[in-house]
């Protein structure tokens, strides 16, 4: 097995209910598991109804199982689909060691749309995110995945630019049993998404 | 003068729960969250706006009657019983299906007709009563909807929420026919108008009718369909003192209720206004003292003056000079009516300085005070 | 992810603490489930269910947990092994059975199993509850998983015990577990065999039921003396012992190696939690003079032990005991790790920081700007949104300070702004039409506001028919509205009883909703939410109804997140910007503000509204709400029909 950067890694996928960041994680915990590696998967509502955010911790070590949730300012990676959830992950788990990757693509909140507030601007948001990590990547997965042909291709576009990375001890060929036994009808399409990310995760190096 | 103007909120306090309201729908055709519904004024939703056109339009919120008077004439307020007049007539219409259908002489919906025919408006925001005799707003396009139209349930009719209906970049020239607070309503848009609503300038005819007192939407349509079997009722009509009776017409025959039993559904809203005929329309119209069948016309602006120009020489209207007895009569209650609305206003505010929402010259009042 | 009943001993699969609970119960010949929807239960059932058929299993949605927990018991007197699994509301809804089986005893039957699954924190449920005295209370031997394997292998070990003792066994486990994903270690299946039989001539029932089953947990006590789900990690002396168990035992495990107290520090993990194996426990208890009780969420072990401890002789080492009693571990809520770390830092005196303090300073700052609130909504097109706006219209033009009841499921969204805020109460399962049944009985105290009782239609099923009946026998004046989208969708859109399908996949007769109501007598309209005209109309006409007794008013829409797996969407719908005012309308952004649907948005650049193309269902709701006419909805064709056209609502 490749090694893991730090045992346990601590890895957080964090996006708006409905985006299918789920699926993206357990792409990668099943990777992992295969690849012989200790894996808790674990997931946090904090609003309690539909709309809300969802939050994936997900936890890799080759020694021992770990909790659930992860403790306060100990994440090491910190995948965010939407850029305040971004800020949301790092005001309660970062630290200046922490590693950043964004989708760039702000999604409103209804407290906003109940115009009770206002929508932080992108660019402020952006900056302090740069500002409290260790390194930001930052990865147009919307974007990308509509020119793929769906909106939802940006889970493994992200995935893509995990490895791409080296963040995760996975490679192309790790992914594909999985890839394969998730989406057995769109698994080339789904391949060109992962590559995509590879790359996107390249051009920033 | 102009006066800080406020929203719903105030709206409410200061009118609809403080028995001012008379129904007039400007409020609701300004907005969506505020709905005319069995008599009252519903608001769906809160609105968050410090400032709003509901404030602004409603007659009942401060308005200042001489700089009204010189939006619509260029002349302050007159203090005449009548208000602003040019002329005063007696008219019926030469068409015999229209005096059937209509209320007294027909004027109204003959005058409405013709300026539709004529060009001068296009559609017009009237008053229609479904099958089970709820009076409603209806915007009118041809003359068939006009004739619809025609004739009086006598109930209060929030008719200005058609305002709302009618598109913002229509090629409508507008005409409304409309009691004493609508027209009040629609002048004070007419000074100040609206923002993204229909132009009010392409409001090319304002007919306002004789108005004493409203009946109760809801009281009094509980009283009828208790009394009677509304979808066979062709025609309401009071017709005119002294007869003193309120006539529902099916088809075979009358049934007729005294005044006094239909006056204790009378909106006590009413009592609160000074205007009996109507005072900033083109054209106010009501009816004929003594005699069924005709229109007391009383003409006010050029507009009206060439529409019932236009009407004589199409032979569309028969016109006479009103009896001097008539006129007289007529003033007295115009006046009467004025005398009665101030000291109520004085009685519910508890103050001679305070009128709650009339903006009045001094002389005026001291010449209503006697 | 390979089937949960791959024939694989010795693979590890990454699963989550219900789907091991599901091979659990394979692994140990499990004929039959029953459940009723629940988070965080409710993956247990459906994951059998995927496998039933070619296992040989039953599984079944039952209307409710009692009739569940009822059906399960009927399988396990004919011989065959069988669980009820629920969550913790469930268990309440049960409860009167349950009490009354555990003193009967399971006549030599198959083994009989109860999962209870707990939601620490509420976060799906009305309240928050620790089920676990339920097993002190009625005697019923309980186990709890400290992590995912155990989920698999106490449901396996638990049947033998089942058995074994001839008693219903519970396992208790929590969100945390049920629904989190980690390694998991397959076993050996069992050949399928199963054949039922109810025995005749068995005894039914005990000479005196309460002492036979106080053996039972006498003899279940033994074994759990020896249990491998009791496990001590530590030094024979510690400086402070942790007792232990569930999902408290991970983050008791990390808050000792992020301490770095691996040689301090010692922690005794309890798998059997009742009865408590006191001779265990108090040779553990010498390991140390602090001990330190973490567990969710109430004190059940820490008390448990601690009466323990007061039993003994008076010459024994009296440890100190701490936990949610000293209020080092708070006695509600889910617990992680910086929750353990801080009760041992302030035992031992120890200070710990989390990550650098300048760092804190600086992430506080800008979350102060960059932050929001996301608070619960409604799906874009849901029904309840249409629903809920005429409801909201009817009672305001009503105008007698009418008000709504909500019940359990997404209809709860009633009681917050993405339910307009018309909703007033939501208890337990079916109180949306009782309690609104008992208001309905205050008009001779002169109470003359409109109620309009809500239920979802599982819900309606599950306890809304007997709360009917009691309002048409009793004659209660109120307006019940059953929210029918065709699903019991917040929990996952399992079938209930008016889906046409089972748990299994086969078709089932339709139980009609209505039909039930008109059964009763009872006047039912039905409306699809989406008129909102009629709909309006229909609620002020059967508020104004006079006769005495409820009326049943039907909210007929298919659930948008199930419509929209079959096609897209009905409209295509966007924002005419020429049409659209932004805040010069005059209407205070009536769309957005009041509307708040999650695909209309406020576009702070244009100073317009906007639909958020990616997240908009397409269903047109808010084109009928702007008064500019600005939002355009127009019919998508395919197929040469209009989808609008033919969107289920019955």
């Amino acid at each position: 097995m490749k090694e893991l950067i730090k045992d346990p890694l601590n890895l957080i996928i964090i996006g708006v209910a409905g985006q299918g960041n789920v699926v993206t994680s357990q792409l990668v915990c099943d990777a992992l598991v295969r690849e012989g590696y200790l894996v808790t998967f674990g997931q946090s509502y904090p609003a309690q109804q539909r709309g809300g955010s969802v939050i994936n911790y997900i936890r890799i070590s080759k020694e021992i199982q770990c909790s659930p949730i992860i403790p306060e300012g100990r994440a090491d990676v910190i995948v965010a689909m939407e850029p305040v959830e971004a800020m949301r992950m790092l005001a309660q788990f970062g630290n200046p060691d922490v590693i950043t990757m964004v989708n760039p693509r702000p999604i409103q909140a209804i407290d906003i749309t109940g115009s009770k507030a206002k929508y932080p601007g992108l660019n402020k948001v952006m900056e302090d995110i740069k500002d409290l990590s260790a390194k930001t990547w930052v990865i147009n997965a919307t974007e990308e995945a509509q020119e793929l042909g769906n909106a939802i291709m940006a889970n493994v576009i992200l995935v893509g630019a995990l490895v791409g990375c080296g963040l995760l001890p996975l490679e192309r060929k790790s992914l594909e049993p999985v890839i394969e036994e998730r989406f057995p009808r769109a698994f080339e399409l789904n391949m060109a998404a992962f590559d995509r990310g590879v790359e996107l995760a390249r051009e920033q190096e | 003068m102009d006066v800080k103007v406020k929203g719903s909120k105030e709206l409410f306090d200061e009118v609809i729960n403080k028995g001012l309201c008379t129904l007039c729908g400007a409020c609701a055709g300004a907005c969506p969250y505020l709905v005319p519904y069995k008599g009252r004024i519903v608001l769906l939703d809160n609105c968050t706006l410090t400032e709003g056109q509901c404030y602004k339009y409603c007659p009942r919120t401060y308005t200042d009657m001489d700089a009204i008077s010189q939006q619509v004439f260029g002349a302050p307020y007159s203090e005449d019983e009548l208000g602003t007049t040019k002329e005063v007539l007696m008219v019926r219409s030469t068409d015999a299906g229209i005096r059937e259908k209509a209320q007294y002489g027909g004027a109204v919906t003959t005058l409405v007709s013709l300026a539709m025919a004529e060009g001068i408006i296009n559609s017009a925001i009237l008053t229609r009563t479904t099958d089970d005799k709820t009076p409603k707003g209806f915007l009118a396009r041809s003359k068939t909807a006009v004739l619809e139209c025609a004739g009086s349930s006598y109930m209060a009719c929030p008719v200005l929420e058609s305002y709302n209906h009618v598109p913002e970049y229509s090629n409508h020239r507008l005409g409304i026919v409309a009691v004493p607070c609508q027209v009040l309503a629609v002048s004070k848009m007419k000074r100040e108008p609206p923002q993204n609503r229909f132009d009010v300038n392409n409001i090319k005819l304002v007919i306002g009718l004789f108005c004493t007192w409203a009946l109760s939407p809801d009281g009094f349509h509980q009283f009828l369909t208790e009394n009677l079997n509304l979808p066979w009722v062709t025609k309401f009509d009071i017709p005119p003192p002294p007869a003193n009776r309120f006539d529902a017409y099916t088809a075979s025959g009358r049934m007729s209720f005294s005044l006094e039993q239909v006056r204790q559904f009378t909106m006590p809203t009413c009592a609160y206004c000074l205007d009996m005929t109507s005072e900033f329309a083109d054209i106010s119209i009501g009816s004929v003292e003594g005699t069924e069948g005709w229109n007391t016309v009383i003409i006010r602006t050029d507009t009206g003056a060439e529409l019932m120009e236009m009407a004589r020489v199409k032979a569309k209207l028969e016109i006479d000079k009103l009896p001097d007895e008539n006129l007289a009569h007529l003033k007295e209650a115009a006046l009467l009516k004025k005398k009665r609305a101030l000291q109520e206003i004085i009685k519910k505010s508890g103050d001679e300085k305070n009128l709650l929402y009339l903006g009045l010259s001094q002389s005026l009042i001291d010449r209503l005070m006697v | 992810m390979p089937d949960i009943d791959i024939d694989a001993p010795g693979k590890t699969l990454l699963l989550m603490g219900n789907e091991a609970i599901a091979r659990g119960a394979l692994e140990a010949g499990i004929g039959f489930i029953a459940s009723y929807p629940g988070t965080p239960s409710s993956e247990i059932l459906p994951t059998l269910a995927g496998v039933a058929k070619r296992r040989g299993i039953y599984a079944e949605w039952s209307v409710n947990e009692m009739v569940a927990m009822m059906v399960a018991t009927g399988a396990s007197l004919g011989g065959v092994r069988a669980m009820a699994t629920m969550k913790q509301n469930g268990t309440n809804v049960a409860m009167d059975f349950i009490a009354t089986l555990t003193q009967r005893g399971l006549r030599g039957g198959g083994g009989l199993l109860l999962v209870n699954c707990d939601d620490p924190g509420q976060r799906n449920s009305p309240n928050e509850q620790d089920t676990r005295p339920v097993a002190k209370w009625l005697d019923i031997p309980l186990l709890e998983p400290g992590d995912f394997q155990e989920a698999k292998d106490m449901t396996k070990w638990l049947f033998d015990l089942s058995e074994e003792l001839d008693t219903l066994c519970m396992l208790r486990c929590v969100a945390k577990i049920s629904h989190t994903r980690g390694n998991v270690k397959l076993n050996e299946l069992p050949e399928k065999e199963k054949k039922a039989r109810f025995e005749l001539d068995r005894l039914g029932r005990p000479v005196n039921p309460h002492a036979a089953v106080h053996e039972k947990l006498d003899k279940a006590q033994e074994k759990f003396e020896l249990s491998p789900f009791n496990r001590y990690v530590g030094p024979d002396k510690a400086d402070l012992l942790i007792i232990t168990c569930g999902g408290s035992w991970l983050h008791s495990q990390e808050a000792v190696r992020l301490l770095k107290l691996e040689d301090k520090v010692g922690i005794l993990k309890l798998g059997t939690l009742w009865p408590l194996p006191e001779k265990l426990v108090v040779q553990h208890l010498g390991k140390s003079q602090r001990i330190l009780f973490v567990e969710e969420t109430d004190p059940f072990v820490e008390r448990s032990v601690m009466e323990l401890a007061a039993s003994l002789p008076p010459d024994s080492l009296r440890p100190i005991f701490y936990g949610k009693r000293s209020g080092h571990v708070p006695a509600y809520g889910e617990l992680n790790p910086d929750s353990v770390i801080r009760a041992i830092t302030k035992i031992m005196g120890l200070t710990y920081e989390s990550r650098d303090a300048d760092y804190s300073k600086k992430v506080e700052a800008a979350v102060k700007s960059d932050v929001v609130v996301r608070i619960g909504t409604l799906c874009p097109g849901c029904p309840h949104r249409a629903s809920y706006w005429a409801i909201k219209n009817a009672l305001k033009l009503d105008g007698r300070l009418g008000f709504a009841t909500a019940d359990n499921g997404c209809i709860s969204a009633g009681l917050g702004p993405a339910g307009f805020y018309v909703a007033k109460t939501a208890y337990a399962m079916g109180s949306g039409a009782a309690v609104a049944d008992g208001l309905g009985k205050l008009g001779q105290f002169g109470f003359d506001q409109p109620v309009l009782g809500g239920v979802g239609d599982s819900t309606f099923y599950h306890a809304g028919i007997p709360a009917l009946l009691n309002a048409v026998w009793n004659k209660s004046n109120f307006t019940l509205i059953v929210y029918d989208n065709n699903a019991t969708a917040m929990t996952g859109f399992q079938p209930h009883p008016g889906t046409g399908m089972t748990a299994m996949g086969d078709p089932a007769r339709e139980v009609s909703i209505e039909a039930i109501c008109r059964s009763m007598g009872v006047r039912v309209e039905i409306c699809d939410p989406f008129d909102l005209e009629k709909t309006t109309e229909t609620l002020l006409d059967v508020m104004k109804d006079e006769r005495e007794g409820p009326r049943v008013v039907v909210m007929r829409r298919e659930c948008e997140l199930i419509r929209a797996r079959r096609e897209g969407p009905p409209y295509d719908v966007y924002v005419d910007t020429e049409k659209c005012l932004g805040d010069s309308c005059g209407c205070d952004r009536l769309c957005t503000r009041i509307l708040r649907c999650p695909g209309l948005v406020w576009d702070e650049e244009a100073g317009k509204s906007k639909i958020d193309e990616i997240i908009c269902s397409g269903c047109g709701l808010c084109a009928d709400i702007c008064p500019q006419g600005a939002i355009i909805r127009e019919p998508v064709v395919t197929q040469e029909r209009e989808i609008a056209e033919e969107i289920p609502g019955r």
